[in-house]
């Protein structure tokens, strides 16, 4: 049972960060990231070629990563969400097959086979009759710790009061003389950052493969649909339902169901209340 | 005679704005009226619950003498009554025509494979608004906005309304296309057509109007002839500024 | 019905599939192999063309109803001694009901939701086959051994191609019709569609049972080509992409765009394959798909469109 609420803590904490990067760009930009998950997943790579096979410390590659995945959302955002000029359509393909490019690429120079990444912080930590590893935990606080701090960003910084309201109405916004582009490009900076340092956690939670990025990419849509858009706190909750579903599931029943529930839940918010269970709330 | 249009108690509020503050008004069959007030006072608002595309907070719309209030804007549409928009949205990549025909389908999947377009109609509603036979084969990126609001025009034809909401549908419109339209409007109500129209320009309104509502904060605060609407000391202050 | 057909659609048509009937005295058997499955890929371009090509809801899920065909099929000739021919309806008609119950609820909401609940479904569905009756399905590894309609390339060829040119056709007559202008109202404005008295909901519902109709068919009659089914090659998101990419490339909305966006794939892939053996394909032909989308969205099928129009203007000046 303790092993049951300390597994299910932790692998919600890691969903929330996932969940959080890929919601602000909905939520704020408008448009659908499908290759969100690719910053997981290319961030994991860097990590390992940085720490792991040039021996870089941790930290040091974990920041890279951070700082690379910003400079993918950057790109992203200027070279093709940006000419597109908000088609979502459009987006949304080129995403994806943005996505399967990046995929094919890690495949060309570290091959097609999963990897498993060292941990992070080695060692193990007792808890009850639960083991828990260093590296999950440190995931899991390092987790909190970005998203409280994205939280006080959004709510104290001028900046981040810009963001909300960009989310909230994007004409109005502009009108009020908010630089939507800059916003935009901050927006992408940020998801790309968190999408990056979740990836790394993620790896070294299960394992390294080209096709990683699809797996986290389906949990952020299943807590952006559940929980709906607009509210870090929200996206919070729900990352922890999910979490703990995934956890009861795979613990009690059967390790291969494990998102079939997650399935039934999006099925269910989407009849009974499809904006989501926060949606449109304060941040 | 069941009156086309009710309108009973309408209110809507929007959080704490309060949009459509307790509005009752009714239309009779071929009556035409002119709805008039200053910008943000509430008229597209009335227009938006008649069609259905925000629910009312509380009161009654009643087509016909049928309350409407649950029926989807499409199923109202097939019921008689249908609007232009202030910002005309038309259908980016259709042609003039193209545009039209959506508008004259039918509600029916099998009628639609079935039946082809009824070009010859298409033709006659877009020149009956004022567009030349070189338009037709236009797309809207190609049509001015004049142009685009006789579109709309065409299109809320095209679906065989027996009520006509025409939102502000002579801005930006030359005086020539205006009388036009204008024709087109006093040849409908001669058929017996139903009309509730908002419109800045008052000249335009006042021949094709019975008499009128003037709308301010979301509450009717004059009602009754043209002239007399014209004429009366509150509209006079709120919205002539005379 | 409205259908416009004019002197050289009949001309066109008939030429293709005199080309087609002919195939098989031209070129080897190896090709006609990898011209079976650019029929294949053109049936499953089109199923995914009737829905997201017209209406802008983008499935990323189609391998789900794909799979559904495949599966019932599958399951219903192997362990059930069921006979092909009612195998496969049987199957055509499972992807249709089973894909709409699971699809109504995100039909109603807007494009984008669809687009993410799709992608949710395909992974969801590759999870229940490996977990649910392995007995019945075969779990990760699949199945094999299953009945094969034909015998050889020439037939096996004959079988795909007749299909394929059956589905194209009708599905491009049918988007000829009004149908089709609803559909694509719907993709440019759903709001204005609803405006014109039309229910958005009820012509999604029929786009989408159309293109689960199609995938279906598909789906059965190409496992009953292969012979086998294995889930980590069909729900893969590469194939998704292939699908898609074919589509666009060829022309989104117009029926013919992606069979021929179809065929054209196949063949980069099999002129690629010695060059790039692997997985890194993609990445070519990815970098082509995303380069030509985002210069021409709508596909070869409107370039070679607005050419032929520029040579007629010029034509008619002259």
């Amino acid at each position: 049972m303790l092993e049951i609420i300390i597994q299910g803590i932790l692998l919600s904490g890691l969903y929330a960060l996932i969940a959080v990067g890929f919601t602000l760009i909905f939520s704020v930009g408008r448009v659908l990231n499908l290759a969100y998950g690719s910053y997981i997943m290319v961030a994991g790579y860097i990590y390992f070629y940085f720490s792991q096979l040039l021996g870089l410390p941790p930290i040091a590659g974990l920041l890279l990563a951070g700082i690379l995945g910003s400079c993918m959302g950057l790109l992203k955002y200027n070279l093709i969400v940006k000419p597109l000029k908000g088609d979502h359509i459009a987006v949304e393909i080129s995403t994806l097959i943005l996505a399967v490019v990046l995929q094919s690429t890690v495949i060309l120079f570290f091959g097609n086979s999963a990897k498993i990444l060292l941990p992070i912080i080695p060692g193990v930590i007792h808890i009850g009759n639960a083991t828990v590893t260093f590296n999950v935990l440190a995931a899991t606080v390092a987790s909190w710790l970005i998203l409280i701090g994205l939280y006080l960003f959004i709510k104290k910084t001028h900046i981040g009061r810009a963001m909300m309201a960009v989310s909230m109405d994007a004409k109005g916004a502009s009108i009020s003389g908010v630089d939507i582009d800059k916003i935009n490009m901050i927006t992408w900076g940020i998801s790309g950052f968190l999408g990056a340092i979740a990836g790394v956690f993620f790896a070294s939670y299960t394992q390294l493969s080209p096709t990683m990025w699809v797996a986290p990419l389906i949990i952020a849509i299943a807590i952006v649909i559940v929980g709906g858009i607009g509210s870090i706190i929200g996206t919070l909750v729900v990352a922890h339902i999910i979490g703990f579903m995934e956890i009861i599931s795979v613990a009690l029943i059967s390790p291969q169901l494990r998102g079939v529930f997650t399935m039934l839940l999006i099925i269910l918010v989407l009849v009974i209340r499809p904006k989501g269970l926060f949606g449109r709330e304060e941040l | 005679m069941t009156k086309p249009l009710t309108i009973k108690n309408l209110v809507k509020k929007f959080g704490g704005l309060t949009a459509t503050d307790d509005i009752s008004f009714d239309l009779n069959e071929g009556q035409s009226t002119g709805l008039i007030g200053p910008n943000g006072a509430g008229k597209t608002t009335i227009f938006s619950q008649i069609m259905g595309e925000y629910r009312q907070t509380s009161g009654k719309i009643e087509l016909y003498g049928s309350e409407i209030s649950k029926l989807s804007t499409p199923a109202r549409i097939r019921l008689g009554v249908s609007r232009t928009y202030q910002v005309p949205r038309p259908f980016a990549e259709f042609t003039v025509l193209e545009n039209v025909r959506v508008g004259l389908m039918p509600d029916s999947i099998w009628k639609m494979i079935t039946e082809g377009p009824n070009v010859d109609r298409e033709i006659e509603l877009a020149l009956s608004v004022g567009f030349s036979e070189n338009d037709l084969r236009r797309t809207p990126d190609e049509l001015s906005m004049g142009d685009l609001r006789k579109l709309e025009m065409a299109r809320t034809m095209a679906t065989n309304p027996s009520i006509m909401l025409l939102d502000e549908v002579f801005a930006g419109l030359t005086v020539g296309e205006i009388d036009q339209i204008a024709k087109l409007i006093q040849k409908m109500r001669s058929e017996n057509m139903t009309f509730l129209i908002v419109s800045h320009d008052l000249k335009a309104l006042e021949p094709l109007v019975d008499d009128a509502i003037a709308i301010n904060y979301g509450k009717i605060i004059a009602q009754g002839s043209f002239a007399s609407v014209i004429s009366d000391k509150a509209v006079r202050t709120s919205y002539l500024g005379t | 019905m409205g259908l416009g057909l004019r002197w050289y659609h009949f001309v066109l048509w008939a030429g293709f599939i005199a080309i087609m009937a002919l195939m098989p005295e031209f070129v080897s058997k190896g090709t006609l192999r990898t011209i079976i499955f650019a029929n294949f890929l053109a049936i499953f371009a089109i199923s995914w063309d009737v829905l997201s090509g017209r209406t802008g809801y983008i499935s990323f899920g189609h391998p789900f109803l794909i799979g559904i065909g495949a599966y019932t099929t599958a399951i219903l000739t192997k362990r059930f001694d069921v006979p092909v021919e009612y195998a496969i309806p049987t199957a055509v008609i499972m992807t249709m009901v089973g894909g709409t119950i699971m699809f109504l609820p995100a039909l109603r909401i807007k494009g984008s939701y669809f687009a993410l609940v799709s992608l949710a479904f395909m992974e969801l569905i590759y999870q229940l086959v490996q977990v649910i009756r392995p007995d019945l399905t075969g779990g990760t590894r699949g199945m094999s051994g299953l009945v094969t309609l034909t015998r050889g390339a020439v037939n096996g060829y004959y079988l795909s191609v007749t299909l394929m040119i059956i589905v194209a056709l009708c599905m491009w007559l049918l988007m000829r019709t009004r149908l089709g202008t609803a559909l694509s109202a719907i993709g440019m404005n759903e709001e204005s569609v609803k405006g014109s008295g039309l229910s958005p909901t009820k012509l999604k519902l029929f786009a989408f049972m159309t293109s689960a109709f199609v995938a279906g068919l598909g789906g059965a009659f190409y496992v009953h080509y292969l012979g086998s089914i294995a889930p980590r090659a069909l729900f893969d998101i590469n194939f998704v992409f292939t699908i898609i990419v074919a589509t666009l490339i060829g022309g989104a909305s117009t029926i013919v765009g992606p069979m021929f966006g179809a065929f054209f794939l196949t063949f980069l892939l099999e002129y690629l394959r010695p060059y790039l053996p692997g997985a890194e394909r993609y990445l070519i032909y990815g970098i082509i798909a995303l380069l030509l989308y985002m210069y021409q969205p709508k596909g070869l099928y409107h370039i070679v469109m607005t050419q032929l129009d520029r040579f007629k203007k010029r034509a008619d000046d002259d």
